[in-house]
C-alpha cells in the first residue's frame, strides 16, 4: 500500500497534471487538436479518469470530428449520466454524427435525478480541477434546450424545435444562435415572433444599456416583407448604425419594398467591405437575380462554389444563376444540391419550385412549395406560390383558401391580396377583387410615401381593369396612367386604356393607344381587332371638311364658306364595342396573370 | 432687349453649356454669339470654371474628359458620389449617354425592329430623378435631363412640366426649349404653357410655329428678329429657307439655300432639307454637286448620308438611296427625315411593310410630320385597308389642313370604301379646289364624281370649270380634258343647248380617244338640230352618254397607272 502510494507521489512529483492540464486548453486555443488531444489522453490516463479530464478528452476528439470516439469516451464512463457538460457534448457529438436519436435519448436520459446529478458533476469539477468547466455549465440549460431544438429540427419535427429554441432564448436572452434559427427558418409568423420578443425577458437578464441594443438588434431582424417600414437607429446607439449587419438588413429592408438598385448598391457595399458575409449574400444574390445580371451572379457563384463547396448558399447562387439564363434543368440540379446540404434551406426549395413553374410544370412547381411550407412555417411566400399554381390550374377555390392561409401569416400583405384580387376577378367578382386591390395599394402607400416601384404595375393596371369592369372609367384611366409612370411604353397598359376610352366613346383616343400598344406588341390579336372597330367609329365621327357645306354651291369658285351641319355619331358602333366585353374579360384577366406569375417568381429569392 | 446684353447672357449660357458636355445648345448659341461679332459687351470674370465645384475640381476635369472621349460609364462611375450641381449634372448626363450609346449599338444589327425593353436605363434615371425632383434639389440642367427621360418614356404631360420648370430655372438654355418644342402638338397647347418672358423665346416660338406648319407666323417673326440685330445669324438664315419651302415658294426657298451656303461653305446642318428641295425641283446638276460637295465634307454624317440618298434616289437608284437612309438611321436612329426617306424608299421598292415601319418609326420619333403620315396611308391604300388609310390620311391632313394632297387622298379613300361614303369625298374634293389646289387634280375629280351621282347640273359646272381653267393655263394635251369634252357635250344635247354641245363636240375631235365619238356627236347634233324634236325622256338618249359612263368610271387613275408610280410621284413633292 505504502509502496504504492508512494509511486503515486512519484509520479505526481515527476509530473504536473494541471500543467499538462494546461497544454491541454492552450493548444486547443491555438488550434492544435492533435496536441491537445494527445496531452489530454495522457492526462485522462494519469489522473485515472477524472470527470474533467475525460470531458476535455472528448471535447478535443469532437474538435478533431472523431464523434463516436468522443461519445465512446464519455458513455464508456457513464459520465453521461452524472455530468450535464459531459451529458451536452456526448448530445453534441450524436448530434454532429447525425444520430438523432441517441442524441435526444441522452438530453433526456437523466431528467428524473437532474436535480442531483448536475450539483455533482459541477461539485466535482469545482473541487477537482481548475474553474475551466464553470464556463460551459453556466448557462446550459439554454445551451441544452438549443441543442434539442435543433435536434428536433433536424428531425422534422419542427413544433418541438420552436419550442425548445424559444425556451432557450428565454433562459438566456444572450442566445442569438436560438434567435435566430427561429427567425431565418421562418418558424414563426410575425404575430408570433413579435409577441416572443415581448415576452424575453430582457429586464431581468441583462443590464438597462444592454437592453435596448439587444432590443434593437433583434427587432432588426424580424420579418420584413409584410409592412417594410423605414428603419430607424436609435439614437442611443447611433454608432451601430454602420453595423453590417445593421446595414444588411436595411439592404433587406429595401429588398422587400422593390427598391431593387437600392438594396443592391448597400449589398454591394457590404460585400466590398466583407467579401462573403453570410447574411448578405443571399440578398445579393436575389438582387442580382432581380436586376438581371447574370454575369456578376455567375462570377459570383464560381467563387462561392470554389471558397464554400459544403455551403448551401455557394449552389444556391448557382441555381439562381442557370434560373436567371433559363436554363432550368441545371438549375435544377443545383438547387437541389443546395437543399441537400442543407435540408431546411427554405429559399432554395422555393427556387426549386420556380424552376418547374416557369415551364408550367405546376404539379412538380406545388410539390417543392409544399416542401418549403413545411420547413418555413412562418413564411407566406410558399403559400402564396402554392395559390398562384392552383390559380394557374384553374382551381380558383384551392387557390383562395391558400392565399388565405398566407395572410393569416402575413395579415396585409400587398402580393396576396393582389393576387386575391386576381382570383375574385376571374370569378367575376369585381367588387370583391376592388377591395382587394385598393387593399393591396394602401397597404403599399402605408409603408411607403408614394408608390413608385415598377413591381407595382400590374397591381395598378388591375385596379384599371376591375375600375372599368364597375364602369367607373375615369378612375380606371387614372390607374392605368400611374401604371404608366411606374413602368412606362407598357402595352398592355397602352391596350388598356385604349380600350377604356372606346368604352368612353372616345374613338380618337382609343386609335391612339391602340396604335401605341401595337407599336410595341405586333402580334397583339386583342388592340389589332379593336383598333379596327374603333377605327371605323371614328370615320363615322370623322369630318375632315368641317367648314364645307353639305349642299355644295353651282358654280364652284372659291369663296364661301358657309355653316356646316355636324353629323350625329351613329351610336350602334358603341353598343357594339359593348359587346365585345366577355370576350375580352377573359383575355386581360389572362394577362394580368401571366404578367403576375413572371413577377412573383422573380421574387422568390427574397424569402431568404 | 438690349443686344448688348443679350450677348453677355449668350456668353455665360455658351460656358454653362459647354462645361455640362451640351454641345448641341452650346453650338446653337455659339453660333448666335457670332453673328452678334460686331456688338461690343463687357469682359466676362474670371475664374467662373471652378465655381460651385470646389473641393471637387479635379474630379470634374477627369469626368468631363472620359465624357468627351464618350467613355460614358466611366464618367459616371467617377461621378458616383457628386456632391455639386454641375458634377451631378454630368454623372446623370454620362448614365444617359452610357445608355443611349448602349442602345444604339444593339439596334445597329436590327435596323427596322428594335426591341423596346432596351430601355431600362431610363427608367432607373428616371426613379432616381423623380426622388431628388420631390426633393427639390436638381437646378436647371438636371431639370432638363428629367424632361428628356420623361420624354423618351412617352410621359408626354409631365415631360412638359418638368421642360417648363427647367426653362424657367435656366431660360438661356437652348436645349430645353428645342425639347419643349417637340412636345407640343397644337397651337392650343402652344398658347396654354406659360413661358418666360425672355429674349430667346421669339427663338423658340418661330421654331415651333415651324413645326407645327404655322409657316408664314414663323417666317414674320424670324424675318423680325433678323431685322432686330440677328442679320448674320446662319440658323436664322436656315429657318427661313425652310419656311419658304413649306410655303411652297420653292425658288425663293433655294435662293436662300444658295445663300446660306455662300456665307457658310462647309455647313452640313439642314442640307438635307435643301436636297429633298433639290429633288423636287428636279434639279439634277445641282444635287449631283451638292451631294459631292457634303461628301467631301464629311461622309459619316446623317446629313450627307440623306443628300446622296436623295441624289441616288433621283437617278432611280433606289436600293442604292435605300442603303444611304439605312447608314443615316445607323448614325442617328432619332433622325426623323431619314426615316421618312427611307419609307419612301422602301415604297419604290414595293416593300409595303417595311415601308410601314419606317414611316412609323418616323411618326415616334415625331408624330408632327405630316409626310410619315401621309405615307402609311398610301402604303395602306396599297395594302387595300381603307379604313386605315383614311385614318392616317386624315392625321396628315389635320396637320396641314389646307394643302389640297390630303384632302384629295382623303376623298379618293371615301370614295374606296366598301360603303362608299360619296359625299364626304365630294366635300373633300371641293374642299381642296376651294384650298388651292396644287395638282389640279381635285376639280376634274369632283367632277367625275357628281357624274357617278348623276348631279348633272354640279358635273356640268365642275367640268366646265376645269376646261376653263385648263384653258387658261393653255393646257390642251390632258386625257381628262377630252373626257370633259365629251360629259359636257353630252350634257348640251341632252338639255337641248345646241350651240354648246356643238363646240364641246368639235373639241372632242381634238383628241384621238374621242375623235369618233365626238364626230358621232356632231352628227346627232345637225341631226336634231334639223328635226327640231324635242327629246321626251332620258330613256331614248343617244348611245354616246351611256358609253361615256364606264368609260369614265374606268378612266380612274388607278387603272390608268399603277398605284405606286402615280402616288410616288406625286410623295416626292411633298417635300
Amino acid at each position: 500500500m505504502a509502496g504504492e502510494v508512494e509511486t503515486d507521489l512519484v509520479m505526481q512529483s515527476h509530473i504536473n497534471l494541471d500543467k499538462l492540464r494546461g497544454f491541454v486548453r492552450m493548444y486547443i486555443d491555438k488550434h492544435q487538436y492533435k496536441s491537445a488531444l494527445f496531452w489530454a489522453d495522457k492526462v485522462v490516463t494519469l489522473s485515472n479518469g477524472e470527470t474533467p479530464d475525460v470531458y476535455w478528452l472528448s471535447q478535443c476528439l469532437y474538435l478533431t470530428g472523431q464523434y463516436h470516439r468522443a461519445t465512446h469516451c464519455i458513455e464508456t464512463r457513464k459520465l453521461h449520466q452524472t455530468n450535464a457538460a459531459c451529458r451536452f457534448l456526448a448530445a453534441k457529438c450524436h448530434y454532429e454524427a447525425k444520430e438523432y436519436h441517441e442524441a435526444i435519448e441522452i438530453l433526456y436520459w437523466p431528467e428524473n435525478n437532474s436535480t442531483k446529478t448536475p450539483e455533482k458533476g459541477l461539485d466535482a469539477s469545482v473541487t477537482t480541477a481548475n474553474a475551466s468547466t464553470d464556463v460551459l455549465l453556466t448557462n446550459v440549460e439554454s445551451n441544452v434546450s438549443l441543442l434539442k431544438g435543433k435536434i428536433y429540427e433536424a428531425m422534422d419535427n419542427r413544433a418541438l424545435a420552436v419550442e425548445c429554441f424559444t425556451a432557450a432564448l428565454k433562459q438566456d436572452v444572450y442566445c442569438y444562435e436560438a434567435f435566430e434559427l427561429l427567425v431565418q427558418h421562418h418558424m414563426m409568423s410575425a404575430e408570433e415572433e413579435r409577441k416572443l420578443l415581448e415576452s424575453l425577458p430582457f429586464s431581468s437578464q441583462c443590464p438597462e444599456e444592454e437592453m435596448e441594443l439587444l432590443r434593437f438588434m433583434y427587432e432588426v431582424k424580424l420579418k420584413k416583407y409584410d409592412k417594410p417600414l423605414s428603419l430607424v437607429v436609435p439614437a442611443t446607439l447611433g454608432a451601430l448604425g454602420d453595423n453590417v449587419d445593421v446595414v444588411v438588413n436595411l439592404a433587406e429592408r429595401h429588398y422587400y419594398n422593390c427598391e431593387f438598385k437600392d438594396c443592391f448598391n448597400i449589398t454591394s457595399a457590404v460585400l466590398n467591405k466583407d467579401p462573403f458575409h453570410s447574411d448578405c449574400l443571399p440578398v445579393h444574390i436575389a438582387c442580382l437575380v432581380e436586376l438581371k445580371k447574370p454575369n456578376d451572379l455567375f462570377y459570383l457563384a464560381h467563387k462561392l462554389v470554389d471558397l464554400y463547396p459544403d455551403k448551401p448558399v455557394a449552389w444556391f447562387a448557382v441555381g439562381c444563376y442557370y434560373l436567371l439564363v433559363k436554363k432550368n434543368d441545371a438549375a435544377r440540379r443545383y438547387l437541389s444540391k443546395a437543399t441537400t446540404l442543407d435540408r431546411v434551406y427554405g429559399p432554395a426549395w422555393l427556387a426549386y419550385g420556380h424552376s418547374f413553374a416557369v415551364e408550367n410544370e405546376h404539379d412538380q412547381a406545388m410539390a417543392a412549395y409544399f416542401k418549403a411550407s413545411q420547413l418555413m412555417k412562418g413564411c407566406h411566400l410558399p403559400l402564396l406560390y402554392i395559390g398562384l399554381e392552383y390559380g394557374l390550374t384553374n382551381n380558383a377555390k384551392l387557390a383562395d383558401r391558400f392565399f388565405s392561409q398566407a395572410l393569416a401569416i402575413a395579415p396585409s400583405d400587398p402580393f396576396v391580396l393582389h393576387e386575391m384580387g386576381v382570383i375574385a376577378f376571374q370569378n367575376h367578382y369585381w367588387e370583391t377583387a376592388e377591395k382587394y386591390f385598393s387593399e393591396a395599394l394602401s397597404s403599399i402607400e402605408a409603408g411607403q410615401q408614394c408608390v413608385s416601384v415598377e413591381k407595382w404595375e400590374p397591381l395598378l393596371n388591375n385596379l384599371g381593369h376591375v375600375c372599368r369592369k364597375l364602369k367607373k372609367y375615369e378612375e380606371a384611366l387614372d390607374h392605368h396612367r400611374r401604371a404608366l409612370i411606374l413602368s412606362p411604353q407598357n402595352p398592355s397598359t397602352y391596350s388598356a386604356m385604349g380600350y377604356v376610352h372606346s368604352l368612353l366613346g372616345n374613338a380618337a383616343m382609343a386609335v391612339y393607344y391602340f396604335h401605341k400598344a401595337l407599336g410595341l406588341r405586333r402580334d397583339d390579336t386583342f388592340s389589332t381587332n379593336m383598333l379596327e372597330k374603333c377605327m371605323q367609329q371614328l370615320l363615322n365621327e370623322l369630318n375632315p371638311c368641317e367648314d364645307v357645306p353639305d349642299d355644295l354651291p353651282i358654280p364652284i369658285n372659291r369663296s364661301g364658306v358657309e355653316e356646316i351641319i355636324t353629323e350625329t355619331v351613329d351610336d350602334s358602333e358603341l353598343a357594339g364595342s359593348h359587346e365585345q366585353q366577355p370576350n375580352l374579360s377573359s383575355f386581360l384577366a389572362n394577362t394580368s396573370d401571366s404578367v403576375l406569375v413572371e413577377e412573383v417568381s422573380m421574387d422568390l429569392e427574397g424569402s431568404s | 432687349m438690349e443686344l448688348s446684353l443679350i450677348k453677355k447672357q449668350l456668353f455665360t449660357a455658351q460656358r454653362e453649356c459647354c462645361s455640362r458636355g451640351l454641345l448641341q445648345s452650346s453650338k446653337w448659341l455659339a453660333e448666335l454669339l457670332f453673328a452678334l461679332e460686331e456688338v461690343s459687351c463687357e469682359p466676362m470674370d474670371e475664374g467662373w470654371e471652378t465655381k460651385g465645384l470646389e473641393a471637387e475640381h479635379e474630379r470634374y476635369l477627369l469626368a468631363k474628359n472620359y465624357f468627351d472621349l464618350r467613355e460614358y460609364d466611366r464618367a459616371a462611375f467617377f461621378t458616383t458620389f457628386a456632391k455639386s450641381d454641375k458634377l451631378y449634372f454630368l454623372h446623370i448626363y454620362s448614365r444617359y449617354m452610357a445608355g443611349e450609346k448602349r442602345k444604339n449599338d444593339d439596334r445597329i444589327e436590327t435596323l427596322v425592329s428594335v426591341p423596346e425593353t432596351s430601355n431600362h436605363y431610363l427608367r432607373e434615371l428616371r426613379c432616381e430623378l423623380e426622388k431628388r425632383h420631390t426633393a427639390d434639389t436638381l437646378d436647371g440642367f438636371c431639370l432638363y435631363l428629367y424632361g428628356v427621360v420623361l420624354r423618351k418614356l412617352d410621359l408626354t404631360l409631365d415631360a412638359v412640366n418638368i421642360l417648363q420648370e427647367a426653362i424657367q430655372k435656366e431660360p438661356a438654355h437652348w436645349g430645353a426649349w428645342v425639347e419643349l418644342a417637340t412636345l407640343i402638338t397644337d397651337k392650343d397647347m402652344l398658347s396654354s404653357i406659360t413661358l418666360q418672358d425672355h429674349w430667346i423665346r421669339q427663338f423658340f416660338l418661330a421654331h415651333t410655329y415651324l413645326e407645327l406648319q404655322m409657316n408664314e407666323e414663323a417666317l414674320r417673326l424670324y424675318l423680325d428678329l433678323q431685322e432686330n440685330g440677328f442679320k448674320q445669324s446662319t440658323y436664322i438664315m436656315a429657318q427661313i429657307a425652310i419656311c419658304l419651302q413649306n410655303l411652297q415658294e420653292v425658288d425663293q426657298a433655294v435662293e436662300a439655300f444658295v445663300q446660306l451656303q455662300k456665307v457658310d461653305l462647309y455647313r452640313l446642318d439642314n442640307m438635307d432639307t435643301y436636297s429633298n428641295l433639290l429633288y423636287v425641283k428636279d434639279m439634277r446638276i445641282e444635287l449631283s454637286h451638292l451631294a459631292h460637295h457634303v461628301c467631301e465634307i464629311d461622309k459619316y454624317r446623317v446629313e450627307t448620308c440623306c443628300v446622296i440618298g436623295n441624289y441616288y434616289s433621283l437617278r432611280s437608284q433606289h436600293e442604292k438611296a435605300g442603303l444611304c437612309f439605312q447608314r443615316a438611321l445607323k448614325l442617328n436612329p432619332n433622325y426623323l427625315s431619314a426615316w421618312t426617306l427611307m419609307g419612301h424608299e422602301f415604297m419604290e421598292m414595293k416593300n409595303t411593310q417595311a415601308a410601314i415601319q419606317a414611316y412609323r418609326h418616323a411618326i415616334e420619333v415625331n408624330r408632327k410630320d405630316y409626310r410619315a403620315w401621309y405615307g402609311l396611308g398610301q402604303t395602306y391604300e396599297i395594302l387595300k385597308m381603307p379604313f386605315y388609310c383614311l385614318y392616317y390620311y386624315r392625321e396628315a391632313q389635320k396637320l396641314r389642313p389646307s394643302d389640297s394632297r390630303m384632302l384629295v387622298a382623303l376623298g379618293e379613300s371615301y370614295e374606296k370604301l366598301e360603303r362608299p361614303r360619296l359625299q364626304e369625298a365630294k366635300k373633300c374634293y371641293w374642299k381642296a379646289y376651294s384650298v388651292g389646289d396644287l395638282e389640279g387634280l381635285a376639280l376634274i375629280k369632283l367632277a367625275r364624281l357628281y357624274e357617278k351621282l348623276a348631279e348633272d347640273d354640279h358635273a356640268c359646272a365642275a367640268y366646265a370649270e376645269y376646261i376653263s381653267e385648263a384653258e387658261a393655263l393653255g393646257i390642251t394635251d390632258r386625257e381628262e380634258q377630252s373626257q370633259a369634252y365629251k360629259y359636257l357635250a353630252n350634257y348640251h344635247v341632252r338639255s337641248k343647248q345646241y350651240d354648246e354641245a356643238y363646240t364641246y363636240a368639235q373639241k372632242c375631235t381634238d383628241y384621238p380617244e374621242t375623235r369618233e365619238e365626238g364626230k358621232a356627236l356632231l352628227r346627232e347634233i345637225a341631226q336634231r338640230r334639223t328635226t327640231c324634236e324635242p327629246f321626251s325622256g332620258a330613256s331614248d338618249l343617244p348611245t354616246p352618254v351611256t358609253d361615256a359612263r364606264p368609260a369614265v368610271s374606268e378612266s380612274t387613275p388607278l387603272s390608268r397607272l399603277s398605284p405606286i408610280n402615280l402616288r410616288l410621284t406625286f410623295t416626292k413633292e411633298l417635300y
